[in-house]
């Protein structure tokens, strides 16, 4: 077991675990957080999870997590494994089973007070335009070419079809289409999965989110996003559903073989990997990218029916509602990005279970209008408490591969959750506190109860104080569906 | 009585993960522990179809019995979404450490409670006990 004595402070909230702790650890570990949320991390097995991403082969410099950090399987939600193009590995379980799992927010000409006495009817509305639950399909059904189109060009796909506009493209991380994929490397069973599902919500922590601007903390970046008090706001977080899944279940069965094949060792199976630069890794690769599309297309249609559903529900109240893209961003993803490397610049696969980019000033990659401040980083918190927008920095480029933290991060099991928490107490009392929500299931919404979260503004309080990530805006929750 | 007496006697119990749902499955011989593995992830996962109305084949090559178990759970995963069915009599018809045959019998899914994306490899370990096989399943949900 690690504890505390094991690792060195290296700055305020900044821990570092030796490569010396281990003797298969290539490169140290990184751990972002502070006393309260490192003491929860050392009660499961997070760290010695971190700990694990450092003995991958080309790692370098440092692996990371974030302070939203918690158990997962392989590396642990919200770490970051840099691996050398050249020399190093890509792994599926450091991507996660859900690739491109993301958020967006829309933001809009309206004021939460105009629409906070209608919010019942608001997510209703949105809880019947919204496909969402456990394994819903939706009303979109993509034919063989129109599936290898979603796969190979993600949202551009989506707005070819009339979800969304141009702009939406332009907020959104890589565009949305990751540079790459190829349909062929996807499986007839993970495209069969992701035939009837875009376009839904799913389940689990999935949402779709009102929220009110509550507070800026830096008024001249919200003015660039385009945010101001007391603004009504959309969330939507979903990702690459079954399709996904299943590319992720596909190469983790089968590098089982590339790791014997390259001879790689690992300390958790879930690790597997392939080298960046082999057929294996290739395809991975070109498989990933395509169910990355497939979900940011999926978050384009969404957010296209968050849109109808508001024009409808609105309609006579606000005339100008300007339902607009602020940014989307990806937290399960590998993508290649370049770093200075022992004072060369360096192609890496950068790793992100559980984090967000977090591109500082003047990055090519950030949208033009936004290239002068940074990239928004958007961290949904609980149903309810708060979720942040951020501005990505130029001490992430140097300290972290331009990342920050994904949310606020698990703190209870869903086991325990559900035996603590009841659904039906849960709505009523997020409603005395002005938050209307519906879910699928009350079991599902318990297991989602804010309780069973870290608390999101120590999390981002971390990587603020830190200089990663910038805070620019919270916001409260008004209406939440659930799947 | 204690969750484990509990767990061995239905073949599988829940157990604690932070972020997703693990499983402890348990068996007297291999069979018995991925049919009871299976069993337990469909109790996760929806209410129990009420006719069996359908049967289906499953085959699978992996490198070992983890591998196997991972692939044979994945594979009901699978079928479970994409044939909208939900399976409650597993029969294992053959079984090495690297070739799964069986037969599995269900109906339409009733209700589904919950997804689970996969059946991960996480601290995935048959071990022998004096009582049997046990092996914990974590699941990405």
């Amino acid at each position: 077991m690690v504890s505390k004595k094991d690792m060195k402070q290296v700055e305020e909230y900044v821990y570092e675990i030796p490569q010396s702790f281990r003797p298969d650890m290539r490169v140290p570990a990184r751990l972002y957080a502070d006393e309260e949320l490192l003491e929860a991390a050392l009660k499961d097995r997070s760290i010695e999870q971190l700990i694990n991403t450092a003995t991958l082969p080309g790692v370098v410099k440092y692996t990371l997590a974030m302070p939203d950090i918690h158990q997962g399987y392989g590396p642990p939600i919200g770490g970051v494994i840099p691996s050398k193009t050249s020399t190093g590995v890509i792994s599926p379980g450091a991507v996660g089973y859900d690739v491109n799992c993301g958020v967006r927010l829309l933001r809009s000409n309206i004021l939460a007070e105009e629409v906070r006495p209608i919010m019942d009817e608001i997510v209703n509305a949105l809880f019947q335009g919204v496909p969402s639950g456990v394994g819903r399909s939706g009303d979109v059904r993509l034919s063989h070419r129109d599936m290898n189109d979603v796969l190979e060009k993600g949202s551009a796909w989506a707005v070819s079809q009339g979800y969304g506009t141009k702009d939406d493209l332009e907020h959104t991380e890589e565009r949305g289409t990751l540079a790459g994929a190829e349909a062929r490397a996807v499986s007839s069973k993970a495209k069969k999965r992701g035939q009837d599902q875009l376009g839904t919500l799913g389940s689990g922590n999935h949402f779709v989110e009102v929220g009110e601007v509550e507070a800026i903390y830096d008024q001249e970046v919200a003015e660039v996003f385009g945010l101001f008090e007391g603004q009504m706001v959309v969330w939507v977080h979903s990702g690459s559903r079954g399709l996904g899944h299943q590319v992720c279940t596909d190469y983790v069965h089968d590098l089982q073989q590339a790791v014997t094949k390259y001879g790689i060792e690992l300390p958790d199976r879930e690790l597997v990997c392939a080298p960046f630069d082999s057929p294996e890794g290739r395809d991975y690769f070109a498989a990933m990218a395509g169910a990355a599309n497939y979900a940011w297309a999926n978050r384009q249609v969404l957010a296209h029916r968050v849109r109808l559903v508001m024009d409808d529900v609105l309609a006579g109240l606000v005339k100008d509602r300007g339902l607009t893209l602020v940014y989307d961003v990806t937290h399960n993803i590998a993508k290649v990005e370049e770093y200075p490397i022992d004072g060369k610049p360096t192609k890496l696969v950068i790793h992100r279970k559980g984090a967000t980019r977090a591109f500082g000033p003047g990055m090519k990659d950030v949208p033009a209008d936004y290239r002068e401040v940074g990239q928004p980083v958007l961290i949904p918190g609980d149903m309810g408490t708060a979720s942040y927008v951020l501005v990505g920095t130029a001490k992430a480029m140097e300290k972290t591969f331009g990342t920050s933290c994904h949310g606020a991060g698990r703190v209870m099991s869903r086991r325990a959750a559900k035996e603590k928490i009841q659904g039906q107490e849960l709505q009523q009392e997020l409603a005395e506190k002005g938050i209307v929500v519906r879910g699928g299931s009350w079991k599902g919404l318990a297991e989602e109860a804010p309780a069973a979260y870290k608390d999101v503004d120590r999390v981002v309080n971390v990587v603020h104080s830190t200089g990663v990530a910038r805070k620019v805006a919270r916001v409260v929750p008004l209406g939440v569906i659930k799947g | 009585m204690s969750n484990e007496r509990r767990g061995m006697s239905e073949g599988f119990e829940e157990v604690e993960h932070t972020a997703d749902l693990a499983i402890r499955a348990y068996g007297r011989d291999m069979r018995e522990l991925f049919a009871n593995a299976a069993h337990g992830m469909f109790a996760l996962m929806a209410e129990p179809s009420q006719e069996p109305a359908c049967a289906r084949e499953v085959s699978l090559e992996a490198l070992d019995y983890e591998g196997l178990l991972v692939d044979w759970l994945n594979e009901l995963i699978y079928l479970h979404e994409v044939e909208g069915e939900t399976y409650s009599q597993f029969t294992i018809e053959t079984l090495s450490p690297t070739k799964l045959k069986a037969h599995v019998i269900g109906g339409p899914t009733r209700h589904k409670t919950r997804a689970i994306k996969a059946a991960t490899f996480h601290d995935l370990a048959i071990e022998e006990t004096p009582s049997g096989l046990v092996a914990t399943i974590v699941f990405d949900v």
